[in-house]
């Protein structure tokens, strides 16, 4: 333990390093290591009365966890998670490309005035999503004043709005790591390209593009990934026709309370989740 | 390796060092002063009631509020400390027994438990007094009057496809697996996998219609002309009809179950005697009157009713007529296999 500790702790590098590391190290065993650890333990234990835990080991929670019926969540939270990425993607690269090499003076503004909503609690910002989508709500409201419609819609508790909120809360992981990566795509480059005569389309697909790559696929990992766990969005702008699979676990931990079944599920997401960014890594080494 | 420990016990020295005397002053804080922890449900309690009571008494009340019972159990099993008083639904009451989370009311320490109604003594669910019974209620149908002309009778109007999308469902076990299982004709003693598969069924068949499963939030809904029809907990509908008058409630025709939620003190609690003084005061006739005033609710104590608001009193759906009263049941009190199957078919029936 103390030989794993000082390894964790920056190893055999000096004691500047070990101090330097230290809180972060203590932080990933303390919040995610143990945490998990317990998790993945909880998983093969047994439900006992009344959501009791029962430590008897066995694997019957992961055999509950491939039955069918729970197939659609599975293939709803893709949907939902894909369709996400797509859209961020399509929104984010012209706002990172403008970002970057149209905004001039005003691109720091700009970039603080992308992430303050997402300081904000995503608690507050659904409900002023809730208040803008309801059926007497400002869209409603406006929509019907300009003669678009006669009748209210219902938006809310529709894909459309769990869509909305999850690309409204998604957005900066796709636009932050495509703005890094379109920065470090040197001018002079584009520049030949210019110069060898290259119209401002070609430069871009053979040469800004294809350079800025890393950053896309590193926003679509950094959107598709806690889109997966995502519970918050469906929870109070989805509806009851749409759970996702976060959903489909905290249902287990705080309704059935069966938390080893939870657990199971919660260890398979991780699995999956660790699973894709290791691929992903494995990419970029490549 | 000597140095190893140095360098950790420095760590440990470093990190705890500045916080030793604000975590002492902390628990000495928190002793010194009077105070009971209490949990409830939100807008389930008279505006003064608390405030009054550390008027008289000196004891802070600190009042914290939950929107849903599961949320509130979880959290609590989870380890959450520092509550002294807690509500709890009576379905929920063997559970939390169960898990030792609460602690019964000494006998003989509450000098206005006689105030209750005798029906109210040593009920099934609770049969050895550990809790007191706070408030009770059925659960019915909300429906506006504007927007739905011909008023619900019946627990299959929430089935009807002329409503789809304007139903909310009570995001709560005990509710709507029991109205399943009344129009199914199955019995709540049932441990039948074969029922169970029959009230999945039935609710799923029934989501397309529904806009939300919510225990809270859908009277804002049935405010805003969200949705218009609801199945509905009696005072919450009460309370928001007050300034939404098109807003009404029926008790359905096949009928329907009330339910109790009671008063319990909480393992441990660290201010025992100011909690139970605080359960004494909610006993006390004009206490309890005022707040089933507030909440609209009917009040268990009997004693309390002279002061109760006589339009409510009069109100068979707040106080039913005695031949009614016979006709509401209390839920089946489940055994441990029973409730997972309940929590389970609901689980499965949100995700479907």
């Amino acid at each position: 333990m103390g030989k794993a500790l000082s390894w964790l702790l920056g190893g055999r590098r000096p004691l500047a390093s070990h101090l330097l590391l230290a809180p972060a190290s203590l932080w990933l065993i303390f919040l995610l290591i143990i945490p998990a650890g317990g998790l993945i333990l909880l998983s093969f234990a047994k439900n006992g009365p009344y959501g009791a835990i029962v430590w008897e080991f066995g694997l019957h929670n992961y055999a509950r966890a491939f039955d069918p019926k729970y197939l659609p969540v599975l293939f709803r939270t893709f949907a939902f998670a894909a369709a996400t990425t797509i859209v961020c993607l399509v929104l984010g690269y012209p706002l990172a490309y403008y970002l970057t090499f149209r905004a001039g003076r005003w691109r720091n503004a700009l970039l603080v005035g992308l992430m303050v909503p997402f300081w904000s609690s995503c608690l507050v910002a659904y409900y002023s999503w809730m208040i803008v989508l309801g059926k007497e709500g400002l869209l409603n409201t406006a929509l019907i004043r300009f003669g678009f419609l006669s009748e209210p819609i219902g938006f809310l508790y529709t894909p459309f709005a769990i869509l909305l909120g999850l690309v409204y809360f998604y957005l900066p992981f796709t636009v932050l790591p495509l703005y890094a990566s379109l920065d470090k795509v040197p001018r002079s480059v584009v520049e030949a390209a210019y110069d060898l005569g290259a119209g401002r389309w070609t430069a871009f697909w053979k040469v800004t593009f294809p350079l800025s790559l890393p950053g896309v696929v590193a926003g679509c990992v950094l959107t598709f990934i806690p889109c997966l766990g995502d519970f918050l969005t469906v929870e109070i702008l989805g509806g009851p026709r749409y759970y996702l699979l976060g959903n489909l676990i905290s249902n287990q931990f705080m309704m059935a309370q069966d938390w080893p079944f939870g657990s199971a599920l919660t260890s398979l997401l991780l699995a999956g989740l660790v699973g894709g960014l290791w691929l992903y890594q494995a990419w970029e080494k490549a | 390796m000597p140095e190893t420990v140095s360098r950790r016990s420095f760590l440990k020295a470093a990190v705890l060092a500045p916080l030793m005397p604000a975590l002492l002053a902390a628990c000495r804080r928190a002793d010194d002063k009077r105070v009971v922890n209490f949990f409830n449900w939100s807008n389930y309690i008279g505006k003064d009631t608390l405030p009054d009571f550390s008027k008289r008494t000196g004891v802070e009340v600190r009042y914290d509020l939950f929107a849903d019972e599961d949320e509130m159990f979880t959290k609590l099993r989870a380890g959450a400390r520092g509550y002294d008083l807690i509500v709890v639904g009576d379905y929920l009451i063997p559970r939390f027994k169960s898990m030792n989370l609460i602690e019964p009311v000494p006998a003989g320490t509450l000098k206005n438990l006689g105030n209750l109604a005798p029906r109210f003594r040593r009920p099934v669910y609770d049969p050895d007094e550990t809790t007191v019974p706070y408030l009770w209620g059925t659960t019915g149908i909300a429906y506006n009057k504007k927007k739905i002309r011909k008023a619900p009778t019946s627990w299959w109007d929430l089935w009807d496809p002329q409503y789809k999308d304007r139903v909310s469902m009570l995001d709560n076990v005990r509710d709507c697996i029991s109205v399943a299982m009344q129009l199914l004709g199955i019995p709540q003693t049932t441990r039948d996998p074969e029922d169970f598969r029959k009230i999945r069924e039935l609710l799923v068949k029934q989501k397309p219609l529904v806009k939300q499963y919510s225990s809270a939030s859908y009277l804002n809904s049935l405010v805003a002309g969200e949705i218009d029809l609801a199945m509905t907990w009696s005072g919450d509908l009460f309370q928001t009809a007050r300034e939404n008058p098109d807003l009404d409630y029926v008790i359905p025709k096949e009928g329907t179950y009330m339910w109790v939620d009671c008063l319990a003190m909480m393992r441990g609690a660290r201010h025992r005697e100011d909690t139970l003084r605080l359960i004494d005061y909610l006993l006390e006739p004009a206490v309890a009157a005022g707040i089933a005033n507030s909440v609209r609710y009917a009040t268990p104590n009997l004693a309390a009713q002279k002061e109760v608001d006589k339009v409510l009193l009069k109100d068979p759906r707040v106080y039913p007529t005695p031949a009614l009263m016979k006709q509401l049941q209390l839920h089946h009190v489940l055994d441990s296999e029973q409730s997972e199957l309940w929590s389970q078919t609901w689980a499965d029936v949100k995700v479907a």
